[in-house]
């Protein structure tokens, strides 16, 4: 990994130095914690790290109008950041111009990639990315409990929201200039920190990531009242393959899951 | 007191709704447990709206529209179906399961079948029971 980073941090000083970035996305040291920092020195690259406590995801940063500005920049991108970044290209969030990636992951680092060049990175290194076994096993857990269980459990869980949203903040997925849940004429998430409004709060929030969602957890690493979001996630995601192959990041060009149809799609559940 | 299900539906414009109207001008009746939204296509039913109606008092929430290949608007009732083909499941994960939500086709010549459907619909709500005042979906007074 050392030799991966060394390398990263090359990259990330010529870019800075060259001109052709203006601002490098990154995590950097501060005590034992990795923090997302923004360097536009070159000098500043020996400040770069990355290994896997590095779980905020940077393209967060780029729906952000005083980042976009800076373009063009690029960003040190997990694997699951780089799909984040192929979402929001795919969404037309951002432009081949406008982002590079600095790919680096378990299994080293990937070099200076354009967005046209992530799916084919991806692809041969990390063509599963998919829920780890543990969430999903936690998942089939739930799944089979019935269903007053599961809703004791889950009003359990949303009973402690405060609803911060930072797991909005935190996922690149959310980017409306203004949110649902803001939205009061009409209202339709009432914005109480309690009861149905938190009910619909989380549950509206996971649906609006389906087929979008790249499993990167920032926004259950964000939430500073533990809940356990990516079980939601994750169950929308598994669903979301089994049903319809759907496996968001891997594509420059994608249709959205949810705004396409099939004629095949499944329609047993309707009488 | 009998437990009497409210079921919300919400139904397009183009067919179903059209279909619960020829169910009432042939005079078949059926169960009067049903409260009828109608909306211009099923693609049009935002998840929110099911969440309003479990909010607001609904024991279940029926949705029902064109038959595929029928949809006035070409394609809402395939939007919709897979739109609701994920959401129902991440409805049933967290308590809402698929004694609360029901879908169907029903065509405008289908006066029967809805008569059906809503007799069928609200048995299955019956024999299940309340939403429950306390689920967290609901809103409390
Ligand atoms: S919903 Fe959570 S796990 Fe999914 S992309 Fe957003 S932040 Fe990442
Ligand atoms: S971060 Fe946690 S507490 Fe804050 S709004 Fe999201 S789920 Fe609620």
């Amino acid at each position: 990994m050392s030799g991966a980073i060394g390398a990263m941090r090359a990259d990330a000083a010529k870019l800075l130095s060259e001109g052709a970035v203006k601002l490098v996305l990154g995590y950097c040291v501060r005590g034992n914690e990795r923090y997302p920092c923004f360097i536009s020195e070159a000098a500043q690259a020996e400040a770069l790290d990355f290994d896997q406590s590095c779980r905020q995801n940077l393209a967060a940063y780029l729906r952000k109008p005083e980042v976009r500005g800076r373009a063009p920049l690029a960003v040190v991108s997990s694997p699951a950041v780089c799909r984040s970044l192929l979402v929001l290209s795919s969404e037309s969030q951002i432009r081949e111009n406008e982002v590079r990636a600095l790919a680096i992951g378990p299994k080293g680092y990937g070099g200076i990639l354009g967005l046209g060049a992530l799916g084919a990175w991806l692809k041969a290194d990390y063509p599963d990315l998919v829920p780890e076994q543990a969430l999903l096993d936690r998942v089939a857990e739930l799944s089979a409990k019935t269903a007053q269980e599961r809703a004791k459990f889950w009003m359990k869980e949303f009973e402690k929201c405060t609803r911060c949203y930072a797991c909005r903040a935190a996922c690149p997925g959310c980017y409306c200039e203004r949110c649902i849940v803001e939205k009061n004429m009409p209202q339709w998430i009432s914005s109480a920190a309690a009861g149905h409004g938190n009910y619909a709060w989380e549950v509206i929030r996971a649906f609006h990531q389906a087929g979008r969602c790249t499993g990167c957890g920032a926004c259950e690493a964000a939430c500073p009242q533990g809940l356990p979001l990516m079980l939601l996630n994750a169950r929308l995601s598994q669903d979301a393959f089994e049903e319809f192959g759907s496996r968001p990041g891997y594509e420059l060009e994608a249709k959205p899951l949810i705004g396409s149809w099939s004629a095949e799609d499944d329609g047993s559940f309707i009488r | 007191m009998t437990f009497e299900p409210r079921i919300t539906a919400f139904v397009c414009n183009w067919c179903t709704y059209a279909g619960a109207d020829l169910t009432g001008t042939s005079r078949l009746s059926y169960a009067p447990n049903i409260r009828i939204v109608k909306l211009p296509c099923t693609g049009r039913i935002d998840p929110l709206f099911v969440l309003k109606a479990f909010e607001g008092g609904a024991d279940a929430v029926l949705i029902s529209g064109c038959h595929p290949g029928d949809c006035h608007y070409a394609s809402g009732n395939y939007h919709a179906r897979r739109r609701w083909s994920l959401f129902r499941k991440l409805l049933a994960f967290t308590g809402i399961d698929e004694n609360r939500v029901f879908f169907s086709w029903v065509s405008a010549a289908e006066g029967q079948k809805f008569a059906n459907l809503v007799n069928k619909v609200t048995e299955q709500v019956r024999a299940a029971g309340p939403f429950g005042e306390r689920n967290l979906a609901r809103r409390r007074l």
